[in-house]
């Protein structure tokens, strides 16, 4: 009873956060060099990218775990799935950060995180969905 | 944005080419040939901001400055949607230097570089240290006079009032002191600082350090004997070392009093020295006396006047102010000898009555305003002219002078240093009597003195701009017979702070002063 286009979608959530991870990086590095860029605001936007980065590894791992199930059974547990909702919140929290409450936000940052922002809203739908189908 | 411009460089004044200037108006715009500036955005790299965009219709007769104010878009990818910090895009305008934050401001920005980190992590000394070794030899103010052997020493009391021979004499201090010693008749030759020989035995050291060797020896410039019951008498010899002997009972020549006076030049260092000397006698039953010592300073070539501040008058000094006599060979101001009596009002007198207050006044000292006043009682056998005049005297004094000096230094040679005296005559009554010939007697003066702060904003010092001598007269009516009349009779004097506000100044251009010798076309010419 696995959700394919759920599947589908983490997959493609997995590359394109490299993607978002790299392109935002890029960007810090770009925006220290180009614009006054003090010690002190830039040490805490790195230290939330690196957290968000973990976060999402996470969250990707738990919700694949629960599609594929471990040791190749359909482990019917729908405990990783919620536990990936709650890490989704956390993740939402973060993206929301890059958005607005960064030290600069550039317009590439808006399109970039407006896209997270937007997969995670049809994921959080889908996972939702995927839980109330197991359960009912 | 519509606010900002980049052009306007003068205060209050039109800058030449700058659309943006507010002090220009329509008709300063006619005469523009461009707008130096034709747009004032903010920061470029903002994905939308305003801009207000300048420019000059030079087809409408005259031409005509247009404003606009548009949005521009930038189109990269990569410009700033928002920021949170705020100084990212704009610079703080910096604090404007007031007499009270001038010395923070001075230690933070005063050196040549700037540290963004907080003060006390580099400490850079802003001024840099201005005694070099070479200067270390000049006496500054405060040092100790040195002698061949120790310092020049001016007794003074320490804890209780007895004499201690160990406070040095500092140079450019003024000092006066009064001390205890103890003597008797018994140990007259023995103690040594009862002889004159005690105060003028070492030379003083020219210069600070003694590896240059410039003495001065001490001079006894004046001897005065003062007998036991207070009176002195100068000796005309003074030449003669006196030392303590005892004669009829009595220990003469014990020093009751030195008083140094150092001579010195404006580098520093000291040319002369003298002291003179008060002798007294004392008596078997004397135990101890009272010496006082004194130390006064004089530059070299210079006659010491009595400054009021230098130059601006220091708060607490008596106005100088004097007279320009018709006449004279070569203009200058007469100033009275006494410095307290250069400007002066009526003292009030215990008694309150004008008539017995002989003559006492006080003088009139800067910053502080003071008023003061008498009664005078009016019998009707008065006459009313002498009465006037009376008046008059009292209230002005004996020479009232016709000029004041503007700054606390000025010389009596310079005649346009000193401001006149205005003279005001008002009279009480507000209706103007048609008999002229009724009695007017002076009943009040006021003088107004309006002075100004002078010079830097850090230092400012008081110039006295304008005196204003005020009397103010009423009409004294014939009293009948055997009536009194009393009236108060008041003397003022106001200072009043003219100064105006600081004003930034500016530099005119530099000029090019290039001409040719007159010789250049020499064979046609």
């Amino acid at each position: 009873l696995s959700s394919v286009p759920l599947q589908i979608l983490l997959y493609v959530n997995g590359f394109y956060y490299v993607f978002y991870f790299l392109a935002t990086l890029a960007m810090i590095v770009y925006k220290s060099q180009v614009f006054s860029y003090p010690d002190d605001f830039l040490a805490p936007d790195l230290a939330l990218l690196c957290v968000m980065a973990a976060l999402e590894a996470l969250r990707l791992y738990l919700a694949l775990r629960f599609l594929r199930g471990s040791k190749g059974n359909l482990t019917e547990e729908e405990a990783p799935l919620g536990l990936s909702l709650v890490v989704t919140v956390g993740s939402v929290i973060l993206s929301v950060y890059f958005l607005t409450w960064q030290t600069y936000v550039l317009r590439a940052d808006v399109i970039l995180n407006a896209v997270l922002l937007f997969t995670y809203g049809l994921e959080s739908v889908l996972q939702v969905l995927a839980i109330a189908a197991f359960v009912g | 944005v519509a606010k900002l411009c980049a052009c306007d460089l003068l205060v209050a004044q039109c800058d030449v080419n700058c659309c943006c200037d507010p002090d220009c108006s329509a008709a300063d715009f006619s005469l523009f040939t461009t707008c130096s500036v034709p747009i004032v955005t903010g920061d470029s790299r903002l994905c939308r901001q305003k801009a207000a965009v300048y420019s000059l219709d030079v087809e409408a007769n005259p031409p005509e400055r247009v404003f606009k104010l548009t949005e521009q878009v930038n189109p990269s990818v990569f410009c700033i949607h928002a920021t949170n910090y705020k100084q990212a895009l704009s610079f703080s305008s910096p604090e404007m230097p007031t007499p009270e934050n001038f010395d923070q401001l001075l230690q933070k920005f005063g050196s040549a570089t700037f540290s963004a980190e907080p003060d006390g992590w580099n400490m850079n000394p802003d001024a840099p240290n201005p005694s070099d070794a070479n200067e270390t030899y000049r006496y500054e103010y405060g040092v100790p006079i040195q002698t061949v052997d120790a310092f020049l020493r001016l007794p003074s009391p320490v804890v209780s009032s007895w004499c201690s021979d160990a406070n040095p004499a500092g140079f450019l201090v003024h000092q006066a002191t009064k001390c205890t010693r103890s003597v008797s008749v018994e140990n007259c030759g023995n103690i040594a600082a009862a002889s004159m020989l005690f105060y003028i035995n070492s030379s003083i050291l020219a210069v600070k350090l003694p590896w240059i060797v410039f003495q001065v020896n001490l001079t006894v410039q004046s001897v005065a004997v003062q007998s036991p019951n207070g009176m002195r008498a100068l000796l005309n010899s003074s030449d003669l070392l006196r030392h303590p002997v005892i004669l009829d009972e009595l220990c003469v020549n014990i020093v009751l009093g030195v008083s140094y006076h150092i001579t010195y030049t404006d580098t520093g260092e000291i040319i002369e020295a003298a002291a003179s000397f008060v002798l007294g006698a004392i008596n078997k039953e004397a135990l101890s006396i009272q010496q006082s010592f004194e130390i006064s300073f004089t530059q070299v070539n210079t006659a010491p006047v009595p400054l009021s501040g230098n130059p601006g008058y220091v708060v607490g000094l008596p106005v100088r102010a004097g007279f320009k006599p018709q006449g004279y060979p070569f203009p200058s101001i007469i100033q009275s000898t006494n410095k307290y009596g250069q400007l002066t009002i009526l003292q009030s007198t215990p008694s309150q009555d004008c008539l017995a207050a002989q003559g006492a006044r006080s003088p009139v000292l800067f910053g502080y305003n003071m008023i003061s006043g008498c009664k005078i009682r009016i019998t009707a056998a008065m006459k009313c002219q002498p009465l006037a005049q009376a008046l008059l005297d009292l209230l002005k004094g004996q020479s009232f002078p016709e000029y004041v000096a503007s700054f606390g230094n000025s010389q009596a040679q310079d005649v346009l240093d000193w401001v006149p005296v205005t003279h005001l005559y008002t009279s009480e009554q507000r209706i103007c009597n048609t008999f002229q010939s009724s009695c007017q007697i002076p009943v009040s003066l006021e003088i107004e003195v309006k002075w100004t702060k002078y010079g830097s904003l850090v230092n400012p010092q008081a110039r006295i701009v304008n005196v204003t001598a005020t009397t103010t007269s009423t009409t004294l009516k014939q009293l009948p017979v055997g009536r009194e009349r009393t009236i108060p009779i008041t003397s003022s004097v106001v200072f009043t702070d003219i100064s105006s506000p600081a004003e930034p100044g500016y530099k005119a251009w530099p000029t090019i002063n290039a001409k040719l010798p007159h010789d250049f076309f020499f064979p046609f010419v």
